[in-house]
């Protein structure tokens, strides 16, 4: 079986999950906004606040409301690299299949962290922020040497940034900056394949730093206002749509 | 190199000897993918190389294969399923080839580790499931996974890993996946052969008719687990995207068709789904019923009086997806009854149940004396003073799946069960088996999916022309104007674009002339089996999104079809194949199965329906009674919840529809020209060896 083999990164939570994401520093599990006063894994280098500029957008999301479906998946995959590969898409939804809600669901999204230690700890400045889109914390392909740094960095469980394994180096979320497959324009002030694809409004760019205190500043109801679902006995509720049928049928 | 669209292998496994043999995708291109490739293999492997009779779906030789086809993990919308194929120890009298198909994300991880299916002939020594993990294949021991319930079975294989899935990403030889591997799996239904077995993945994607659950069983195959990270090639991803935009923007989010939007706060079954049907969900988890995709273990026993507390219901469902039992033919009742008037002699009057499934069926052999106190049939280990509770759902679920006191005779099935207790002529009045001893359905008054069924070897499920307009022919508001209405049918049915294909006159001479009996709804069958094993169940569009001929949500009420597959389709394998190149694919796989069924015993002397669909009203299932009907002159929608058959029109038919297929009137064997022009002359010089080609 595949699991028989070692995982990755080394680093272990063992909370239970829940549809949350945490911060790993120094072995243990700490929310988010704790981030500045730890020093996780290789980061020993002082981490310089406030020294890097803020991104201009953030990709939430709405893990309640997230139907599983891995469109986003299947889009991100699609327009950066041409082809459909779950392992190479820049955000990862996880569905539990037999958990129940909330627990089945988990959205990993990077942060485009304040303090980015992936660009920190990053030996060629390969990570880096790209003032030219938005101060987005971006890899370029071109200078990533495959030392996967940035991917022990990131102090975030599961980590973000992604390995490719076809051309051995690093990526990670540009907000969709670096699209050649993309039938539209990406990049922050552009779309997002990942927003777009989404069958559940689940997933969405603002441009205000989310709260860093927890995941509750990236982990959002992104739903508009609406009516509960009815519970029914059977089938869907009458008049939702007009195609829905008229009685239950199977 | 592939083709696009395709991961290019399909897996191989030969439980028997223990060999792993990968195949090449692109040889059985010619058969569409899915259903109608297992088809293929299944010709190769199982036909032509076993000199054997073909008789018994739980002989060793048989295959069962999962098979995807070119739109299963792009992410499309209701293009998500699995085909499953094999002979069916459901099917009756004879175990037909027959299929089924689930969704959820198997399909998907499957091509995401870069097979297109997996076909298993054989039958290991000991129980084993197969695991898959990108190109590592290998035969894992199942002996501690045997009894466990399909949810059970999952957990624990998950378990085995030591994998913390969902906060850790997993390494695969230098790849990295989060995601945790999809499973299919029977439950003891299965591992007990029973009859009525389903494979079930996730909650409950499952594949129930057909009972390949028991055929997983009859070969201590207990489950198969996939992982990937491999790419799948698409050929024009901005092609892609574009084609879905424009389909979402004119047919509505999740592409139309009759599912619902999306926005739930449930789980989508299938991997692309925008209709979250909450199809993945156990009943309890939300609080709400399960409510299955078509093909998966529905399970109902609320009759429309509100007899029986929804929660013996909730468990029923919950039931059937764990021990892997087929709902659909094991419920205690259809959502719906319905009266018919003209009918005195039925002997069930005033009330059929839509669906007269097992559980139903015994209980009225309980309710009339022929089995339980008194008679030979003791009913334990069921205990009748229970029934609509939870202790006797869960009795019952487990009598059936292993075979205890009367879940021995239970597990036979519907049919069987008739059968053993020498009640076969309740196939045409009490029961209502529609032929080869599947439930009835929706079969009626839409006359296309009763002679799909007889054409095929099941209950075709096929909802997609009944449910067309939304809400029924005619019904749910839809198409107060006949001919209008027909007229728009018939432009989306290319290249024929007939409306007669949508006259459903079924009295006097009209009924032969352009009616049900006529020449054109030969041909509209015909178009409807060649579009459902291409489309359908060979490329993994969704019986709950196409076809799609009529739309609410289109300005001319345009459905998707033809429109919507064949750029959906050509954006992801780079072809430039038109609509009608694949209806053709899919006649030359229903043509390869046509050979099966000859080779199994079909001849047209057996393609009868079964009696009840002789009476006026006795096959109406309850639903669409509104159907356009011509008079010679002008169009009407009239109610025809009356509409039958009559067996001189159905031969009528029968003799249209084998001439448009190409096959011997007289046997219904299809012949040479007709298996040459479609490129299998292999399969002709097989039927002429065994005596069984067409005369032309
Ligand atoms: S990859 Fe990790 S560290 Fe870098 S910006 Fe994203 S979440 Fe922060
Ligand atoms: S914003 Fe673009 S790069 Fe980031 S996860 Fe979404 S699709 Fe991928
Ligand atoms: S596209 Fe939306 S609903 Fe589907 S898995 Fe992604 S976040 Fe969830």
């Amino acid at each position: 079986m595949a699991g028989d083999k070692k995982t990755m990164p080394e680093k272990a939570d063992k909370k239970k999950f829940s549809r949350r994401d945490f911060v790993v520093g120094g072995g243990t599990a700490l929310a988010g906004g704790a981030l500045a006063a730890v020093s996780p894994g290789a980061a020993q280098a002082a981490i310089k606040q406030d020294s890097y500029p803020l991104a201009t957008h953030y990709l939430v999301y709405d893990s309640k409301h997230c139907a599983g479906c891995y469109r986003c998946m299947t889009a991100c995959s699609l327009v950066h690299e041409g082809e459909i590969n779950f392992s190479l898409a820049r955000l990862q939804m996880h569905r539990a299949v037999l958990d129940e809600y909330p627990f089945d669901i988990s959205i990993n999204v990077c942060r485009q962290c304040p303090t980015p230690l992936c660009v920190e700890n990053c030996p060629t400045g390969a990570a880096h922020i790209s003032a030219e889109n938005g101060n987005i914390r971006m890899i370029d392909k071109d200078k990533c040497i495959g030392c996967k740094t940035c991917i022990k960095s990131c102090p975030f469980i599961p980590y973000r940034p992604i390995w490719n394994h076809y051309t051995n180096k690093a990526t990670k979320c540009d907000l969709c900056v670096d699209t050649p497959y993309y039938n539209k324009k990406g990049g922050p002030g552009g779309s997002q394949a990942c927003v777009e694809a989404c069958v559940a409004n689940a997933l969405k760019v603002v441009t205000e730093l989310p709260d860093q205190t927890d995941i509750s500043g990236y982990d959002r109801d992104l739903q508009p206002p609406r009516k509960a679902m009815p519970k029914m006995p059977f089938g869907a509720p009458k008049g939702k749509s007009k195609a829905a049928p008229a009685a239950k049928e199977s | 190199m592939a083709t696009p669209g395709f991961a290019g292998k399909i897996l191989l496994v030969d439980l028997t000897k223990k060999e792993i043999i990968p195949l090449d995708t692109d040889e059985y291109a010619m058969y569409g993918g899915g259903h109608g490739t297992s088809t293929a293999l299944f010709w190769e492997y199982c036909v032509a190389r076993e000199n054997w009779d073909l008789q018994d779906a739980f002989d060793p030789r048989n295959m069962v294969s999962l098979m995807t086809g070119a739109i299963v993990g792009t992410g499309v919308p209701h293009g998500a399923r699995t085909s499953v194929s094999g002979m069916s120890p459901q099917c009756y009298p004879v175990q037909w080839f027959c299929h089924s198909n689930f969704g959820g994300t198997f399909g998907t991880m499957l091509k995401l580790a870069g097979w297109d299916g997996v076909a298993v002939i054989g039958k290991a020594d000991k129980p084993v499931y197969i695991n898959i993990a990108d190109d590592k294949v290998t035969l894992e021991d199942a002996q501690n996974l045997w009894g466990l319930t399909t949810w059970k079975c999952q957990e624990e294989i998950w378990k085995r890993s030591g994998i913390r899935y969902g906060q850790e990403w997993v390494n695969l030889d230098g790849s990295y996946t989060m995601q945790r591997p999809a499973i299919v799996t029977m439950g003891p239904a299965g591992e007990n052969m029973t009859r009525v077995a389903a494979l079930v993945h996730g909650g409950g994607s499952g594949a129930g008719q057909g009972g390949f659950g028991g055929v997983f069983g009859s070969k201590n195959l207990k489950a198969v687990a996939v992982m990937g990270s491999s790419s799948l090639k698409i050929a024009d991803p901005k092609g892609l995207q574009n084609a879905l935009e424009w389909m979402e923007k004119t047919w509505g989010g999740g592409g139309g068709g009759f599912g619902f939007g999306g926005g739930q706060d449930v789980q989508s079954c299938c991997a692309g789904c925008g209709t979250a049907r909450k199809c993945h969900n156990r009943t309890r988890a939300h609080g709400q019923d399960s409510d299955d995709c078509a093909e998966s273990t529905l399970f109902s026993q609320t009759p429309s009086n509100g007899q029986i507390p929804s929660d013996a219901n909730a468990r029923g469902m919950d039931l059937c997806q764990e021990y892997g039992i087929n709902g659909m033919e094991c419920c205690f009742q259809g959502p719906m009854s319905f009266k018919t008037d003209h009918n005195p002699d039925f002997p069930i009057q005033p009330e059929v149940p839509a669906y007269t499934a097992l559980g139903w069926y015994m209980k009225k052999m309980y309710d009339m004396g022929v089995i339980g106190p008194g008679t030979s049939y003791d009913m334990a280990p069921l205990n009748m003073k229970q029934f609509n509770t939870n202790e006797f759902m869960e009795i019952y679920a487990l009598a059936l799946s292993k075979r205890h006191g009367i879940g021995d005779m239970l597990a036979e099935g519907t049919a069987r069960f008739c059968e053993k207790l020498g009640r076969t002529e309740d196939f045409k009045t009490l029961c209502r088996l529609t032929m080869w001893g599947y439930q009835d359905h929706w079969s009626m008054p839409g006359v296309e999916w009763a002679y799909g069924n007889l054409m095929d070897s099941r209950d075709i499920n096929s909802h997609d022309i009944t449910h067309s307009p939304g809400g029924g022919f005619g019904g749910g508001g839809a198409a107060p104007d006949a001919e209008k209405f027909v007229r728009t049918m018939a432009q989306r049915t290319a290249p024929f674009n007939d409306p007669f294909w949508f006259d459903y006159s079924w009295e006097g001479k009209q009924a032969y002339d352009t009616g049900i009996f006529s020449r054109h709804k030969a041909q509209f069958t015909a178009w409807h089996q060649h579009y459902w094993n291409y489309y359908k169940e060979s490329v993994g569009f969704c019986d709950w999104g196409y076809s799609n001929l009529y739309s609410g949500s289109h300005p001319q009420n345009f459905g998707k079809t033809p429109e919507v597959e064949p750029r959906l389709l050509n954006a992801v394998t780079g072809k430039n194949h038109t609509f009608e190149d694949g209806i053709e694919i899919g006649r030359r796989a229903w043509n390869l199965k046509r050979a099966i069924f000859v080779l199994q015993g079909r001849h047209r002397k057996m393609e009868n329906f079964t009696g009840y669909y002789y009476r006026p009203g006795a096959s109406y299932c309850g639903y669409s009674p509104n159907l356009p009907i011509f008079d010679g002159s002008k169009w009407e929608i009239k109610n025809s919840k009356e509409l039958y058959f009559t067996e001189d029109g159905v031969e009528h038919w029968k003799t249209h529809f084998y001439d448009i297929e190409g096959w011997n009137q007289d046997s219904g064997y299809p012949t040479r020209k007709t298996l040459e022009d479609l490129g299998m002359k292999h399969v002709a010089d097989y039927l002429e060896s065994k005596g069984k080609l067409g005369a032309a």
